[in-house]
């Protein structure tokens, strides 16, 4: 039962609810968990195949660097999502028409 | 057999948590069942082995990117969630005709079939190496590892969060009235 292909079957059912988030939703916030989705899915990927079929710690070290850029990615991208509320009041992705106000 | 059952739980628990994070209305349910998600994932590292990627992945998402999550939903959401939700998937009528939706059934059929097929081609490649290896810490190994082959990337990385701290805090500056 714990071989690569459930991992990959895991990686892959996240990877498309991510992508599903990312189209459905209207909500920016809601975009920004189908990301944290994605990079997870990605992440997963590194570990399992790590340990199923290289054996090197290289791939336990590429998830933490996928971690710190999420961190980074979400903080930039909620700063972003808080100041487009204090202009425009909304945060329904449809009414992010413009870059400068 | 306990990491089995701790496999089919993480297991169940992501994928069943990512499923709703899709299908819930509420964008505060949404961020509660990412929780579980990340927790799941979690559970998923520790039995591949990687005991430091399930603490780094339990500390950073769960106690760092989750909270901001919530703040940022309860700063700018607040009690007008169903305004921003009223455009959600579930809402999005039907479209193209029938000719559309027999050519996108046949395209998924073939797509559907050519991914199984790949799968258990790398499921029968790899099926001998499930055997458990030994589970022991991955924490020196890691460390040395940082500090050796991946001193570049691990002082640019310290660069890139310097830099996101003071671009967030930039960006989010309260307004001037003048």
């Amino acid at each position: 039962m714990m071989n690569l292909a459930a991992y990959l079957f895991i990686s892959l059912v996240l990877f498309l609810c991510g992508i599903i988030v990312i189209i459905a939703r209207k909500n920016i916030v809601a975009i920004l968990i189908g990301m944290e989705l994605i990079l997870n899915a990605a992440a997963l990927n590194f570990v399992a195949y790590s340990r199923y079929v290289t054996h090197h710690i290289d791939g336990h070290i590429f998830p933490l660097f996928i971690i710190v850029v999420a961190a980074a990615e979400a903080v930039v991208g909620l700063a972003i999502v808080i100041r487009f509320f204090q202009i425009k009041e909304t945060i329904h992705i449809d009414d992010a028409t413009q870059l400068q106000s | 057999m306990f990491l089995q059952v701790v496999f089919i739980l993480s297991a169940l628990l992501t994928v069943v948590s990512a499923v709703m994070v899709v299908f819930t209305r509420h964008i505060m349910y949404a961020a509660v069942y990412l929780l579980g998600s990340l927790i799941g994932v979690a559970g998923l590292y520790l039995t591949l082995g990687a005991d430091t990627l399930a603490a780094t992945q339990l500390l950073v998402y769960v106690g760092g990117i989750l909270i901001i999550m919530i703040f940022a939903i309860m700063l700018t959401g607040g009690q007008d969630f169903m305004k921003n939700s009223r455009k959600s998937f579930l809402q999005v009528p039907f479209m193209g005709n029938v000719k559309t939706y027999v050519f996108g059934g046949l395209a998924a059929l073939v797509m559907g079939s050519i991914g199984t097929k790949l799968i258990m081609n790398v499921a029968d490649r790899f099926s001998e190496h499930s055997e458990m290896l030994s589970y022991q810490s991955t924490i020196e190994v890691i460390g040395e590892a940082l500090v050796t082959d991946h001193v570049l990337v691990f002082e640019i990385s310290s660069v890139l969060l310097l830099g996101a701290l003071i671009g967030a805090a930039t960006i989010a500056r309260p307004i001037k009235k003048q």
